[in-house]
């Protein structure tokens, strides 16, 4: 049986359209327009144990709805969901034991109060004994290097130190699924990192099954083999990454080191050459050209260094975010035509 | 307790209060020898139901109140996702996360006055008390805290069908407006009962205040009469059915929780 298996899942919330101006404000204690927001719509999705799935889109795509509704937070309009069989919006015990939300832009330790007096506090709710409880910690904590932290109130804490405080209470209870709502937000490079190792060793040890939304590529790439992507409620893509760099990255970029600054002129003719810098060039070429364009070139100049490489990850995606949200519109406006 | 000044003028300012109000009272009873003809309510009588007020009020504000205040705002900011996380209660873990230790002088000042006013009572009167009239005290003094609390309950869980609703405070206000009176002055015409009548029976934040304040007061003087003993029976009943309703609400609400965007 999947860990997490999601059918016909919908959400839609009714939205207040607050029009501009004193006169219209008072007119809206009277009268109000609503507009309906489909959060989500209609998603089918099954994660099987110990995967590890980026969960993509642009933003108000439905992404931390979905995980929400995984959460038991919200109710939905309908469809079912089991996560290791239980119906989450059921909020047992027994499943919110098993399981953990960590959202990067709110803050769920005690703002006033050192992390460690939130960290207790869930040790006695979760009910997770004494021994277990100090030796988890100090091992997330050595992991993460915020062990000197501890004892220091949340709001004095850096954003990346809180983050790192966060995952710990989320993990103190080993839960066996995880849901991570951008947990690399606004975070440095060495920040993000050593959440990308943490959650990377975390997750090779234990096993455990991992939802992660983030708008940073490095830690897709760095994390998950598995891609959904999600676009105005609805699932537009589920494979791999290189899966997704196949299918919608039409071009190769690459880049030729030329053993003189004498071919370089006739190569700058080519079409989408993005850098020249003697007696370097580097273009775009259609990927399935890529054989016979290097080949032409190779037999007219000398080359001492070919590097053939895929479109930077942010670039696909924000293709595939385009093409799918574009998808999204047509079908709304076809769905409104219909209707 | 983590802001050491913040905290003390807190407890300086409730305690101010406490002052002015037995104060205004004092000099009440330098005009009348009583509140009501014949209700018995004299100033020593009048001076326990006084500090059984503070002490209501005191547990209230130091156990529910802030953290009542804040379950409107975990509403309106989306907060109220990590409590249902948790596996425990969920009404449990939103009413008593923190205590407002700030307000605990002001029961500490309640208790102080009504032995006071209980010995002046003794000495003056030469009557006695029965010891069994200290549990029995306690006991409806938290049957009053169980139904404020869900009064408050109630006002709060409508945050989430509302989207947000800062009318707790002030309805805290008025409410207790009423309940820091003996229920005899409304005995006496038309628009005194229907006031009795709502915050007796439909909101019965009345009983709260005097069936303990009663208990301590009024057997030191007059035997009770057969609808005080009623009162005293609905004060329980009308806990149990106020904190049944308050679940009620509570759930129904959680329902249609929305959280906020991120």
């Amino acid at each position: 049986m999947p860990t997490i298996e999601i059918k016909n899942l919908s959400k839609t919330y009714r939205v207040y359209q607050k029009q501009e101006g004193v006169l219209a404000s008072v007119k809206g204690l009277f009268h109000r327009e609503y507009r309906e927001v489909h959060a989500v719509r209609n998603i089918d999705l099954t994660v099987e144990q110990g995967e590890f799935v980026a969960f993509l889109g642009p933003n108000g795509a439905g992404k931390t709805t979905t995980l929400k509704l995984l959460s038991g937070v919200i109710n939905p309009d309908h469809g079912t969901v089991t996560v290791m069989g239980y119906v989450p919006w059921e909020r047992e015990n027994e499943y919110r034991r098993k399981f953990a939300l960590v959202m990067g832009q709110k803050n769920q330790l005690w703002w006033d109060l050192p992390a460690m007096e939130s960290f207790r506090l869930n040790q006695h709710i979760y009910r997770v004994p004494r021994e277990e409880f100090e030796r988890t910690r100090d091992e997330l904590s050595d992991m993460l290097d915020v062990t000197r932290l501890l004892g220091r109130p949340v709001r004095e804490l850096s954003l990346g130190e809180r983050m790192k405080m966060e995952l710990i209470a989320a993990l103190l209870h080993k839960p066996d699924v995880l849901f991570l709502d951008e947990p690399t937000i606004g975070l440095d490079v060495v920040a993000q990192h050593k959440i990308q190792e943490f959650l990377k060793e975390y997750q090779r040890e234990r096993k455990n099954t991992i939802l992660l939304t983030s708008h940073y590529m490095k830690d897709i790439e760095a994390l998950c083999k598995r891609v959904v992507i999600i676009a105005n409620g609805s699932i537009y893509h589920d494979g791999s990454l290189e899966d997704i760099v196949d299918q919608f990255s039409g071009d190769k970029i690459v880049t030729l080191h030329l053993h003189d600054d004498g071919g370089l002129d006739s190569l700058s003719g080519l079409p989408n050459v993005m850098e020249v810098e003697a007696p370097k060039i580097k273009f775009r070429v259609p990927r399935d050209e890529v054989g016979k364009v290097l080949s032409r070139i190779l037999a007219a100049h000398s080359v001492d260094d070919i590097v053939v490489e895929d479109p930077p990850l942010e670039e696909v995606i924000s293709n595939v975010f385009s093409q799918a949200e574009e998808k999204g519109r047509q079908e709304a406006s076809q769905a409104a035509t219909g209707s | 307790m983590s802001f050491r000044t913040n905290f003390i003028l807190q407890c300086l300012s409730s305690m101010a209060w406490a002052g002015m109000n037995w104060g205004l009272f004092k000099i009440i009873y330098v005009h009348t020898g009583e509140i009501g003809r014949g209700t018995g309510w004299h100033e020593n009588e009048f001076f326990i139901f006084l500090g059984t007020i503070w002490v209501i009020n005191s547990l209230i504000q130091t156990v529910f109140m802030a953290n009542a205040e804040e379950f409107s705002e975990l509403i309106r900011t989306g907060g109220l996702d990590f409590a249902l996380l948790k596996p425990i209660d969920t009404q449990f873990l939103i009413s008593f996360p923190r205590i407002n230790w700030s307000q605990v002088p002001n029961g500490i000042l309640g208790i102080l006055l009504i032995i006071h006013s209980m010995q002046k009572l003794m000495q003056e009167k030469e009557l006695y008390f029965s010891v069994f009239s200290v549990p029995v005290f306690v006991f409806y003094v938290i049957c009053g805290a169980m139904v404020m609390y869900s009064v408050m309950i109630c006002l709060a869980s409508t945050s989430i069908w509302f989207g947000r609703n800062q009318n707790l405070y002030d309805f805290w206000f008025y409410i207790t407006n009423f309940y820091r009176y003996p229920m005899e002055i409304y005995q006496r015409n038309g628009i005194g009962m229907a006031l009795w009548g709502t915050f007796t029976f439909l909101i019965p934040i009345l009983v709260v205040s005097n069936i303990p304040a009663r208990i301590l007061a009024q057997p030191l003087g007059t035997p009770w009469k057969a609808w005080e003993w009623g009162l005293a029976g609905y004060a329980v009943l009308g806990s149990v059915w106020s904190l049944w309703a308050s679940r009620w609400v509570f759930r129904r609400a959680l329902m249609s929780y929305r959280s906020a965007s991120s």
